[in-house]
This record gives structure tokens, C-alpha cells and sequence, in this order.
């Protein structure tokens, strides 16, 4: 008796904290969960666009899951940690330091809507060398010379230059002649100054057009008057509308309306998603937006048919967006890296985003699944969508096209 | 030229519902000398009641798309003016009028604290009831207009929803003057907001006063939330977007006056539309206050400072 508890005091105890110590060590080479995070705002006025990137992080998951997890980890499963990044970018530099700090063990995430709010995220996890995956389009995010940065979507100018000669194309086929005069509203956010800045500087001049009227403001607006009156002054060929709040585009392209511009009369084009959110159709009537265009980084569109329909059924969403597609492929790229790491590191996965060289590309248009010495995927694409009864649907590119595009026509 | 009455037509338009938001503070300030923050969510509750009554209680049904949204925005009012009876009864009256006497900084920091707790309370407790998607009074009056041609080549529109809001304002301040001046409850709001003290010996109940004042204003901004909403989608996070606009709009008619309040609301209107005649849209903001500071720095009273007129 005396014996085994003297044993029991000293070397039983020590190889028994050992033991336990190992079994640490074990579990965390071989984990079951895999933690990913999602930093989007939650709460304030851009709370909906946030819902809508958890819907496509929360399926892509659930995807992921159920077809054995990550291969290479032992089929362990993904785990979605989300956090709230606010409506301002100091909540959102908030946001990141909390997540940073709270889960070590994180080896990626996806964020963060606005490109405001990604450029002041990524100051935070840089430092803390978390590889983050973002949809935010200005050129500044992979400009700065940042390591753990990854733009799925084509930057802000890369999307004009792609967009731009397609549209004038377009013009030019369906209505027989050129647009030759601009008109350009745009609200003062990161996106549109970007895009605004690669249209003035290259690609009015590249198109031959000129640009009659430039107008832009602070979001939101509280009345589109003395834009549109303008408008209705110089009477352009070619409307190019750039709001990133669905208020501002509901009183915009009402004003456009009640002027007698609307229903083709100035062929409208917008830069962003906002005017083809579901949002919108609560707010305006589908006589309103028939026929406008817009330039985004990503839709969901031909070869997403299941998807889509999982969607609707599981949170009533019309239609895909660019917030809820590219989030889902997210998810996908991250199991990508993940598999090619063979490690639950985020170092680990940051160098195989890297490195990674994986083809064409599912869920984003154009491009492969790499990405360049500044963080872009290369050769990232653009689709444009147009509204066609009551439903935003995609036009170009044509591998993609669930539609034919029409160009406005006077009536 | 068509520009500037164009302009002109805009800002008045606007200028009248935003005048009317005004009031509903100012009455408020007027009377009871509470600086409510939670106002603008106050209003944002008009919007979705108005959005309710609209499209689920059946009035849209009843009443179509034209006629509809009016009848909707006119019920909220009264809907609002008795939540915020109650609001004053629970948790305001404990923090003003008579209660004052025992509070730091005659109840002023209480007050503070309060309203701006209400304030997120209403703004988050918005976003988990009605949700984040976008809500918007939907008729087809917002997106036409009638056509006014004073001159041969000028044309000028009017959007159609928009003018019925600004008369429907003109109508409720109409009305609300006549209350105030002709009837016993208005006495005795006068008699509150003068000389509390003198009131109570006068044998008005000043806490109910209070009380009244609050659910007026209350009331009064829900129609102008609910008017704005025709042509404005809203979300639970709105009230801040306006309550700038209203504290201005008090502050350049001056604190205390409601006619004040007004035509503070109808100044912030017009300047933000005519600025944008010379300056960068993007100013149209900034603009609003630089023109309220430079009429503070003029008449640190406001257009009817209190020497004028108080309610």
C-alpha cells in the first residue's frame, strides 16, 4: 500500500502530466475543427450586405463539411467564426483587433463589404499575418505592398477598363451608332472614386467620349434634384450612375423618372451591385430599373443554377449576388489552400494562397484560382448584369450569359 | 434659370417636411426643456408604422397606392403620440418636470443618458424586430410629377408625392398653431413652458403638460418620418441621419419656438438644395452649416429666439 502511494506521488503523477501534455500536442497536429473567420458588418446601415456575405460563408461550410472536410487534415471540419465589423471603420478596426486577439487559432478570413472598412481590417490582420480573402474593389487594398491580402474580385479600374469598351460595344450593335457625350453621378466611397478615377484619366478619352457633366456626392442623399436637373440640362448619350446605397439609387432613378429621362430615354449604367441588390425592387418598381446595366465583380449566373436554388429556398433570397457567390467561394479557395498547406497554420495557408495555382475558377468570372506579387487574381473578370423583368440577370460574358442584352432604345 | 427654380421648387418641397420634424423636437425642447436624442428613432418607428399600417393592417388594400400611403402616415401619428405618452409616463417624467428639483444639473445629464439609451435601445431593438432589408412606402407618386411651365422653354417639375407631403405639413402646422392658440391644452402647454412654478399654482398639471407636449411631438415627427418615407427607404439605423438635421433645424429657429423650428426644418431645405447651384454636391452638407453658423454667429437667438415667441 505504502509503496504504490509513494509511487504515486512523484514519477505516476509527472508521467501522467506528461501524458496529458502529449494528447495536447496530438490534438492540435491533428485538429477536427478548423476555424475560419467572417468580418462583415452586422450591425448598423450596412447590416443587409452583411447578412448576405454570412448566407454564402454558411452554405459554402456546409458544402465543404459534408463533402469530408479537409482531405488533407484528416477530414477535419471547417468552423465558421463571424464577427460584427460595425458601420464605421474605426468599429471595424475594432472588429479585427477583437478577432485577432480572441482567436489565435484562426487561419483565415473573408471581409469585410465596403473597401473602407477591408483597408482598415487589413492594417490589423496584417500584422497579425492572418491571410485575408476580400470582394472590396478599391486598387489602394493591394496597393500598399501588404503580404496577407487577397482580392478575389478585379480591382476598381481593372473593372472599368474591362467594362467600359464592352458596354460601348454593345451600345454600338444594338443602337446602330456610338454613345459620344457622358454624364457621370457618383457618390464620394473608395469603389466609385477608384473606378472614377481609371474612367477619367484613360478610358473616356479610349472610347472617344466626352465627359459633359460630373457630379458627386456624399452618401446618403437626401434628394437627387440638382443631379438629375443637370443631367436633364446636357442631355448625354450615356448615363453613368455610381450609388453604393440603395436609398441613393432609389432616389436617383425615381428623379430620372419623374424627368422623362428614364425607360431608355438616357441609357443608364451603374458601377456596383448596389442597383441590383433584391433591396431594390422593394423600393422601386421594375418599370423603373428595366433595361439599366451594371458592372460588378461577380453574380450569380450560368453553371450556379443549384446553388441559386438552394439559396432561395433556404433564406428566401431572389437572386445571387456578388456578396453571397464570392463569399461561397471564399470558403471553397480557403479548403483549397488548406488542402495544399497539409497544416492548420495560418502562415501556412497564406503561402499557399500564394502559391497556389488551381485553374479556372467556379465561383469568380474569368481568371484563375492565383494570385499575383500584389495579392490580385490573376486575370480576374467582370460580368454585367442587366435588369430584364422585375430580375437583375447576367449579359456578359457570354459563358456566363443566362440572357441576351438589350441596349435602351428611345421609345 | 430653370436650374435655379428648379432648385427653388426642390428645397421648398423638402423644406416643409423637414420643417415639420423640427417641430416635433422643438415642441418637445419648447415645453419641457428635455434634449430628447432618441427623437430621430422616434421617427424612425413612425416610418415603420406607417410601412405597417400600409402593408400589413390593409390599408393599402383599402385604399390603393395613391390615396393609401397618406392614410397610413396620417394613423401612425396618433400610434406614435400614444407610445410616446407612455415612454413619458415610465421613464422620462422620472428624469423632468417636477422631478428636477433633486437631480444633478437640474436633471439635464440624466436626461442625456436616457434618451440616448432609448436611443440604442430603439435603433437595435429596430434592426432585430423589422430586420436589416431596406423598407420603403412604395407608390407610384414618388417617381412621377406634375409639369409647371412658367415661362416658354422652362419647365419646372414638382414631384407628386413630394407636394402632397409638403401640404399635408403645411396642414398639420396649420393645425398645430391653432392648438396651441386657441385651445385649453395649448394654454396650458403655453403656461408649462413659461413659468412651470406659476403654472402649478395656476392648477395646471404641469407633468401632464409635459406628458401631452411629448406625445405631440412625438406624434408630429412619426407623420414626417412616415412623409419622408415615400420617397426615402428607411432601415432601423435612419433616426441618426436626421436627427442632425432636426437639432439644426431648432437650433436656427430658435430653441424653444415652434414656429421657429419650422422654418429652421425649411431653411436646411432650401439651402441644401440651392447650394448645390454654386458648389460641389458633395458640399450640400456642409453647406447647411455653414449657413447655421453663420446665422448663429448674426442671431445667437435664432430667426424667433425666445424673446419673441416662446410656445
Amino acid at each position: 500500500m505504502d509503496k504504490t502511494a509513494k509511487g504515486l506521488s512523484r514519477r505516476t503523477v509527472l508521467s501522467g502530466a506528461a501524458a496529458v501534455g502529449l494528447a495536447g500536442v496530438a490534438r492540435a497536429q491533428a485538429p477536427g475543427e478548423i476555424k475560419v473567420g467572417l468580418i462583415v458588418p452586422l450591425s448598423g446601415i450596412y447590416t443587409r450586405p452583411g447578412q448576405v456575405m454570412k448566407m454564402g460563408a454558411e452554405m459554402g461550410i456546409e458544402h465543404i463539411n459534408a463533402q469530408g472536410g479537409i482531405k488533407a487534415l484528416g477530414g477535419a471540419k471547417l468552423k465558421l467564426v463571424v464577427i460584427d465589423c460595425g458601420d464605421t471603420t474605426e468599429k471595424a478596426k475594432n472588429a479585427a483587433q477583437r478577432i485577432v486577439a480572441q482567436e489565435p487559432d484562426l487561419v483565415a478570413a473573408t471581409g469585410s463589404y465596403l473597401s473602407s472598412f477591408t483597408l482598415a481590417v487589413t492594417e490589423v490582420t496584417e500584422r497579425a499575418e492572418l491571410p485575408v480573402l476580400t470582394l472590396s474593389y478599391s486598387d489602394l487594398l493591394t496597393d500598399r505592398g501588404f503580404k496577407y491580402i487577397f482580392q478575389t474580385a478585379a480591382t476598381a479600374s481593372r473593372q472599368s477598363e474591362l467594362g467600359l469598351p464592352t458596354l460601348m460595344k454593345l451600345a454600338e450593335n444594338a443602337s446602330g451608332k456610338k454613345p459620344k457625350t457622358v454624364a457621370m453621378l457618383m457618390d464620394n466611397t473608395a469603389t466609385s472614386v477608384a473606378t472614377a478615377k481609371a474612367l477619367k484619366e484613360k478610358l473616356f478619352a479610349q472610347e472617344g467620349l466626352q465627359l459633359v457633366v460630373e457630379e458627386v456626392w456624399t452618401p446618403p442623399l437626401s434628394d437627387a434634384t440638382p443631379l438629375i436637373q443637370k443631367v436633364r440640362s446636357a442631355k448625354p448619350d450615356l448615363l453613368l450612375f455610381m450609388p453604393n446605397a440603395v436609398s441613393d439609387a432609389k432616389l436617383g432613378l425615381e428623379k430620372i423618372s419623374e424627368f422623362g429621362l428614364g425607360q431608355g430615354k438616357i441609357p443608364t449604367v451603374s458601377f456596383s451591385i448596389t442597383i441590383a441588390e433584391p433591396d431594390m425592387l422593394q423600393s422601386v418598381s421594375p418599370e423603373t430599373v428595366q433595361g439599366i446595366m451594371t458592372i460588378v465583380a461577380n453574380w450569380g449566373s450560368k453553371g450556379h443554377e443549384a446553388l441559386i436554388a438552394e439559396l432561395k429556398a433556404k433564406y428566401k433570397e431572389p437572386w445571387m449576388t456578388q456578396n453571397v457567390i464570392s463569399t461561397y467561394g471564399d470558403m471553397w479557395l480557403m479548403k483549397e489552400a488548406l488542402e495544399k498547406a497539409g497544416k492548420a497554420d495560418r502562415n501556412a495557408v497564406a503561402q499557399a494562397f500564394r502559391t497556389m495555382d488551381a485553374g479556372p475558377s467556379k465561383y469568380y468570372p474569368g481568371g484563375q484560382l492565383k494570385f499575383d506579387e500584389k495579392g490580385r487574381r490573376v486575370d480576374a473578370g467582370v460580368v454585367i448584369v442587366q435588369w430584364q423583368s422585375g430580375a437583375p440577370v447576367t449579359v456578359y460574358p457570354p459563358e456566363l450569359a443566362q440572357a441576351q442584352p438589350f441596349w435602351p432604345k428611345k421609345p | 434659370m430653370e436650374a435655379f427654380l428648379q432648385a427653388l421648387a426642390a428645397g421648398l418641397l423638402i423644406g416643409a417636411v423637414y420643417g415639420l420634424m423640427c417641430v416635433g423636437l422643438g415642441l418637445i425642447f419648447g415645453v419641457m426643456r428635455v434634449i430628447n436624442f432618441a427623437h430621430g428613432d422616434f421617427m424612425m418607428l413612425g416610418m415603420y408604422t406607417a410601412f405597417y399600417l400600409f402593408t400589413a393592417a390593409g390599408v393599402q388594400a383599402m385604399f390603393g397606392n395613391t390615396v393609401g400611403p397618406f392614410i397610413s402616415i396620417l394613423l401612425a401619428g396618433p400610434v406614435l403620440a400614444v407610445f410616446g405618452y407612455f415612454v413619458h409616463r415610465t421613464l422620462i417624467s422620472h428624469v423632468s418636470g417636477t422631478r428636477i428639483a433633486s437631480l444633478e444639473g437640474e436633471g439635464h445629464y440624466a436626461q442625456l443618458i436616457l434618451t440616448l439609451g432609448i436611443a440604442l435601445i430603439l435603433q437595435n431593438g429596430g434592426l432585430i424586430v423589422f430586420g436589416s432589408v431596406l423598407a420603403s412606402i412604395r407608390t407610384p407618386l414618388s417617381s412621377s410629377a406634375w409639369e409647371l411651365v412658367p415661362f416658354f422653354d422652362i419647365s419646372i417639375f414638382l414631384n407628386k408625392a413630394r407636394s402632397i407631403d409638403a401640404i399635408v405639413s403645411l396642414a398639420i402646422m396649420i393645425l398645430l398653431s391653432l392648438l396651441i392658440t386657441r385651445t385649453r391644452i395649448g394654454k396650458s402647454l403655453r403656461a408649462a413652458a413659461d413659468n412651470p412654478t406659476a403654472a402649478t399654482y395656476m392648477g395646471i398639471d404641469v407633468d401632464r403638460a409635459h406628458r401631452t407636449a411629448f406625445a405631440l411631438g412625438c406624434g408630429i415627427t412619426a407623420i414626417a418620418g412616415g412623409l419622408l418615407a415615400t420617397n426615402y427607404p428607411f432601415h432601423p439605423f435612419v433616426g441618426l441621419e436626421y436627427v442632425i438635421v432636426m437639432y439644426a433645424g431648432v437650433v436656427l429657429g430658435g430653441m424653444g419656438s415652434i414656429i421657429g423650428a419650422f422654418w429652421g426644418g425649411m431653411t436646411i431645405g432650401l439651402v441644401q438644395q440651392m447650394s448645390t447651384l454654386i458648389l460641389p454636391t458633395q458640399l450640400q452638407n456642409a453647406a447647411i452649416f455653414a449657413v447655421f453658423l453663420l446665422i448663429i454667429f448674426f442671431r445667437p437667438q435664432g430667426f424667433f429666439g425666445r424673446m419673441v415667441e416662446r410656445t
